[in-house]
């Protein structure tokens, strides 16, 4: 199975149950960045009844597995649910619950439609400021790197930096920021 | 020709060269085509990590090799993920 066919079979599986989504991870990294391999298809869903995310990883129970425990995650404490595919490569899925933190409900009120003619669906993506934003929050070293990449990609003159730095301010990341722009080479 | 090793700054224009020209590219690409790229590559690499692991031990067995690739890509999520995720908040708020 390609990376593609099981996003959109997770796309479909939140269409048929009615679950607005969003789609996070590398992929928005990507669109926005330098382009990269992943290994696993992240999406935002948001929950409005308190057995959406079960009822949508139900539907992709033919092409994943999913582990029956739910996991939190120490910096926001946002639930997500980890399936693996069953046919080869072991991609994985990660459902993320959209769930009460002020920055998590503003990007996804904020993410962008986006036709894919790749997937043959109508997706959607956060903004570029909300990558970076999301990505100096994580904090790891990829997220960084993420950071740097769609920061040097979209250029700062071409994002709202205002608003980048408001919410680096609110996370304590503003070093992280700063860091992260000085690591972008002159390009000229 | 000099090792650029050698010469951190050197090292540093080479590194800044090949990083310019990976912006510089993927500024050229609509989002579309980049999220395009990233589905060639993901598939790409997977094809890849399959051939090394069944290179490595040996074996013809593409089922096999998926299995070496599911688990060391495991080892690799318990890295990146270490003190990440946890099954409660109990359990983190203890540790």
């Amino acid at each position: 199975m390609k990376v593609e066919e099981l996003a959109v079979a997770v796309i479909e599986a939140c269409e048929a149950e009615g679950v607005e989504h969003m789609l996070t991870g590398a992929f928005a990294t990507s669109a926005y960045g330098i382009p990269r391999s992943t290994k696993d298809v992240d999406v935002v869903l948001n929950v409005e009844g308190k057995d959406s995310v079960v009822a949508v990883s139900r539907r992709l129970e033919p092409l994943v597995t999913f582990d029956p425990q739910v996991q939190f995650d120490t910096l926001t404490w946002g639930k997500r649910l980890v399936g693996v595919a069953k046919e080869p490569p072991p991609l994985k899925v990660e459902l993320f619950e959209l769930f009460d933190d002020a920055f998590v409900r503003v990007q996804f009120e904020r993410r962008r439609r986006m036709v894919s003619s790749q997937l043959n669906r109508t997706t959607w993506l956060p903004t570029p400021e909300d990558v970076i934003v999301q990505k100096l929050r994580w904090g790891r070293v990829k997220d960084l790197e993420d950071a740097r990449d769609v920061l040097a990609v979209q250029g700062p003159e071409s994002l709202d930096m205002d608003y980048i730095e408001r919410w680096c301010e609110t996370h304590g990341t503003g070093q992280r920021l700063r860091e992260a722009l000085a690591g972008i080479p002159p390009l000229d | 020709m000099a090792n650029p090793h050698d010469d951190p700054a050197a090292l540093k224009a080479l590194q800044d060269d090949i990083y310019r020209e990976r912006v510089l590219r993927a500024r050229g690409l609509t989002v579309e085509q980049r999220l395009a790229d990233a589905f060639e590559i993901t598939n790409f690499v997977f094809e890849h990590m399959l051939e090394g692991a069944m290179w490595q031990r040996g074996i013809t067995d593409r089922a096999e090799g998926w299995r070496e690739v599911r688990r060391r890509l495991d080892r690799l999520d318990r890295v990146h993920d270490s003190g990440r995720f946890t099954l409660t908040k109990e359990s983190a708020d203890e540790s």
